[in-house]
């Protein structure tokens, strides 16, 4: 591992069938400053010997790096064949059985569906391998059709000796299985932030595949295209490729409210229920940069994004509240009652927001300066808020929404397991599945218990 | 709870008794009823679920409360959902705080004694004598002394104190305020319970309003339910009662109810109303029964329920440990108090967002003044009152011009403080922040709230002035009877719950007399 940044995500690379963990040596010269973890996969690279071939067990081999080796948030980058390792282990981390992961880097991914690959081409590689290790010219013939332009030939003669020095059985089950297991199902639909890259000059792994077999798996997915790349993207453009995987970091980290390593263990504790930590990490899905509303015109969501900036302020990795509270209208999820004297719970945010804009002059709400826009809030909490001729709210009216968006930011804010490390509530964690439920042995003052996290402010003492 | 292998009846079966709801009202009777025999349904309008499937997550465990929405108005409009109603197979006793005083013997004579207020029409040693058997049967954890009630024993030890605990001792012994571990309706010791399951010692995570996991809580699913369930009463989840069917006589002859979108209805000899101080008078003033006094919706009562909260030095970590588990009643009658009635005082731990909802609303705290105190968060602590709320004719429940899912009219409550509950909340923010600052608090802060849904279908000896006699039986229709919060004739300053459940057997008695 390459030293990083403090706080930035490690990244996780995952090599091709019959390459190795320094098929990404020049990629990650290009990833000055973040630590890189490349490792090589059972049957491959330095990892010859080992014998742990199938889909799964590659997934554990990782894991189990992971688990050892990070304590932080971690990014995994999947080329090819390692790609579906990488689908597999995002899986298991969106699950919460592997915490951490703040994005998905794909490139010419292998899809967690059978790999569409040329029958006759994939009767040949089999035959390659059937007799033992595969020839200089076998080697050679494989790394040749997977590239659109020849390569360095330093680069080239050390992507012919991984090929050959490959683990012949690994290459069989990989081809023969492998390749062809089915996870699609068991994966699902995964909401991490992904980036899916194709090469302008791939085959069957090229973009209509990867947005055909790999997208629908990531709900937050882009998709990239190198030019003038094939298959070995890592080895044919690595600069192109470590300028997306940087970018895509960047979006990772900023749409990722973190939650840090010592919470994120606690979550995936036997303290917590099955059914409370598949609550917590379905909300700690990163929101959607490109949030579309569904009860808010997109205007009024800019408003409510200048508002909840006030009402709950956040520094960095911001939780999206105006998104949530859009998307907690939409379902219709009110919380029991409603102020008499205001409309529906939406039509309240609709006309407040609007009210709100009017009240600030030209430039809306969103236009203020911070001083401007509390000065505003105060006079609407005192129930005098400026009386606007087209307003759709009263002053009295607009006092008493502003207690519920008060009330809807800080909940929503609150409910995310980011803020809980924040804070250091560990309630969540009061009570596993057991039949016995753990709770508290200790619950006077100054007495915490041994594996009871400090809240952010207290680590930082 | 287990409901498998409970009897099932046909609704073309003539049942003796359908009750509609399944908490502290309901489920007691339902229990009584059973167990003498008679054929009982009871229809509950959310869903059955086991005590592990509860979550500690705060806004989850919101599937616990009311969520159809009700319409609030007046000076002090109340927050329904958390806190004051349930929903699902134990009613709100599924989310209650199990804090469970007695009732004073005075609060049920407040116009005698004082001329102001009323009257409960029923004997404070002949309710005690009820509270002890629902005590003896759910398992009440207190002290071994109480000091406001020497002769009192409980039947089991007290649960642990918290941090807020131990701080609210120190503070009010500094002031001389005797206190002592509260009675909760907890077990603190493995409990076999009659009729049930082996419910476990409570293990003191703190979630009792988020549901109890291990069922060391009491609630109507874990207790009384399944002794009914054992003696042949069938409990039908997810059925929303929306109608009553009467004859000629008007007498009730079958309740209607809907589940899955579908309209049933199930025969009966009496129909027992249980839904509590808001469900039950929008159930009647809907269908226009049983209101010939006028008195359906009136008088609601809300108790002065402020909190005080503080920052300590100390880690507190308020959300370990049962909540309230210290209590005084030294102010249930304070010298030369210009207020009728009283409060109890109770500490507190509350979990983060629904502390933060309080301090957001009635506390007006928003942005770094809100975010700071909530990085705070494990060194706050808190007590909080329970306090009289007099029946007033202005505070009251009324049918909105909206209608929910079911077509039924939302129900609109008005509520405001007058000046006796106003005088009860400026003399406890006196007494609390003395307290809080003998205990060593800094940054403290009042927080004002309204705590329970009481009144609405109030019990009296008369059919001119109220709506059910004092066994909770319609003045006007001899066969529907009511048995949840809406009969108290005042809010008392006791937690109503251990009350409800009381008033629940009592009137099962009386039924089986009529028998």
């Amino acid at each position: 591992m390459v030293g990083g940044m403090k706080d930035a995500p490690v990244i996780v690379l995952l090599h091709a069938l019959g390459a190795s963990a320094r098929s990404f040596d020049a990629v990650v010269d290009r990833l000055a400053g973040y630590a890189c973890i490349a490792i090589d996969l059972p049957g491959f690279g330095n990892a010859v010997g080992d014998t742990d071939f199938t889909v799964e067990e590659m997934a554990d081999h990782v894991a189990a790096i992971i688990r050892a080796r990070i304590d932080g948030p971690w990014v995994i980058v999947g080329h090819s064949m390692g790609g579906k390792i990488a689908t597999i282990l995002a899986a298991r981390s969106e699950h919460g059985a592997l915490p951490g992961l703040a994005g998905v880097v794909l490139i010419a991914a292998s899809p967690p569906s059978p790999e569409p690959i040329d029958d006759d081409r994939r009767a040949m590689m089999i035959g390659w391998a059937a007799k033992g290790p595969l020839t200089e010219d076998e080697a050679t013939n494989f790394v040749s059709e997977n590239i659109a332009a020849p390569l360095p030939d330093a680069v080239m003669a050390a992507a012919v000796v991984d090929v050959r020095r490959s683990d012949s059985a690994a290459w069989l089950a990989w081809l023969e299985r492998g390749s062809r297991e089915d996870w699609s199902g068991r994966i699902g639909v995964l909401h991490l932030p992904a980036l899916i890259v194709a090469g302008s000059a791939d085959g069957d792994l090229g973009e209509a595949n990867q947005r055909r077999l790999n997208a629908p798996h990531y709900a937050n997915a882009d998709v990239a295209v190198i030019d003038g790349a094939a298959h070995l993207m890592p080895l044919e453009q690595p600069a192109a490729v470590a300028d997306l995987i940087r970018q895509h970091v960047a979006i990772a980290v900023a749409t990722r409210p973190t939650i840090p390593p010592h919470f994120a263990r606690l979550i995936a504790s036997d303290r917590v229920s099955a059914r409370t930590r598949a609550i917590l990490i379905d909300r700690a899905r990163p929101d959607a940069v490109d949030y579309v509303p569904h009860v808010l015109s997109s205007g009024q969501l800019a408003t409510l994004r200048a508002l909840m900036a006030r009402v709950i302020p956040q520094e960095e990795g911001a939780i999206d509240l105006a998104a949530r509270i859009d998307a907690r209208l939409h379902a219709g999820e009110g919380d029991g009652w409603r102020f008499a004297d205001l409309p529906a719970d939406a039509d309240a945010y609709r006309a407040g927001l609007d009210t709100l804009d009017r009240a600030a002059g030209a430039g809306g709400f969103a236009g203020l300066d911070d001083e401007r826009r509390d000065a505003l809030l105060m006079r609407i909490e005192d129930g005098d808020c400026l009386v606007v001729t087209d307003a759709t709210l009263s002053p009295a009216q607009m006092a008493l929404w502003f207690e519920d968006v008060r009330a809807d930011g800080v909940r929503i804010w609150l409910a995310h397991p980011a803020t809980m490390a924040r804070i250091g509530y560990d309630g969540i964690a009061s009570g596993g599945d057991g039949w016995r439920k753990q709770g508290f042995a200790k619950t006077r003052a100054d007495d915490p218990e041994r594996w009871e996290p400090r809240a952010t402010k207290e680590r930082l003492r | 709870m287990k409901l498998d292998q409970m009897r099932r009846y046909a609704a073309t079966d003539m049942v003796d008794a359908v009750v509609i709801g399944t908490g502290a009202g309901g489920a007691p009777l339902l229990a009584r009823l059973a167990q003498a025999g008679l054929k009982v349904v009871a229809l509950e309008a959310g869903p059955n679920r086991e005590p592990g499937d509860h979550t500690p997550d705060e806004t989850a465990a919101g599937e616990l409360y009311w969520m159809d929405e009700r319409l609030s108005d007046g000076a002090m409009p109340q927050a329904f959902g958390g806190n004051n109603s349930g929903t699902g197979v134990g009613g709100s006793t599924l989310h209650w705080g199990a804090f469970c005083p007695r009732p004073d013997a005075r609060d049920l004579r407040l116009r005698s004694l004082t001329g102001e207020g009323v009257d409960w029409p029923i004997r404070h040693d002949e309710l005690i004598a009820y509270i002890e058997e629902v005590e003896r049967f759910i398992g009440v954890s207190g002290p071994a002394d109480y000091p406001w009630d020497t002769a009192r024993r409980y039947p089991l030890p007290p649960v642990a104190r918290n941090a807020s605990a131990d701080a609210m001792a120190a503070g009010c012994a500094a002031l001389g305020i005797v206190t002592t571990d509260a009675p909760a309706a907890v077990v603190s010791r493995d409990w076999q319970q009659e009729g049930g399951d082996l419910r476990q010692a409570c293990v003191n995570c703190g979630t009792c309003h988020q549901g109890c996991r291990n069922a060391a809580k009491t609630s109507m699913d874990t207790t009384y339910l399944p002794l009914a369930v054992a003696h042949g009463a069938e409990i039908r989840p997810g059925c929303m009662a929306t109608g009553i069917e009467r004859d000629a006589r008007g007498r009730v002859t079958a309740v209607v109810y809907v589940r899955d979108g579908i309209e049933h209805r199930q025969r009966c000899g009496a129909v027992f109303l249980c839904g509590g101080g808001v469900e039950t008078p929008r159930l009647l003033l809907h269908l226009g029964l049983a209101n010939s006094s006028g008195q359906v919706g009136r008088n609601f009562m809300a108790h002065v329920a402020t909190q005080v909260w503080g920052r300590f030095d100390a880690e507190m970590r308020c959300n370990r440990g049962y909540p309230s588990s210290l209590i005084s009643e030294d102010m249930l009658r304070a010298e030369g108090a210009g207020f009728i009635g009283g409060y109890l005082m109770q500490s507190l731990g509350v979990l983060p967002m629904t502390l933060a909802t309080t301090m957001a609303r009635g506390g007006r705290r928003w942005g770094r003044g809100l975010t700071a105190l909530m990085d705070d968060y494990l060194h706050l602590a808190g007590i909080g009152i329970n306090g009289e709320c007099l029946p007033h004719d202005d505070n009251c429940l009324t049918l909105a011009n909206e209608t929910d899912a079911f077509g039924l009219p939302k129900a609109r409550v008005t509520f405001g403080y007058n000046a006796n509950e106003r005088a009860i909340d400026a003399h406890a923010t006196d007494t609390m922040i003395a307290i809080w600052r003998a205990a060593g608090a800094h940054d403290i802060m009042v927080l004002p709230r309204a705590a329970h849904t009481i009144g609405t279908c109030r019990m009296g000896e008369s059919g001119d002035a109220a709506v059910v006699d004092p066994w909770g039986r319609s003045f006007d229709i001899d066969n529907l009877w009511i048995c949840d919060n809406s009969i108290f004739p005042s809010s008392l300053a006791a937690n109503p719950a251990l009350t409800i459940m009381a008033l629940s057997l009592r009137t099962a008695d009386r039924f089986l007399k009529g028998q």
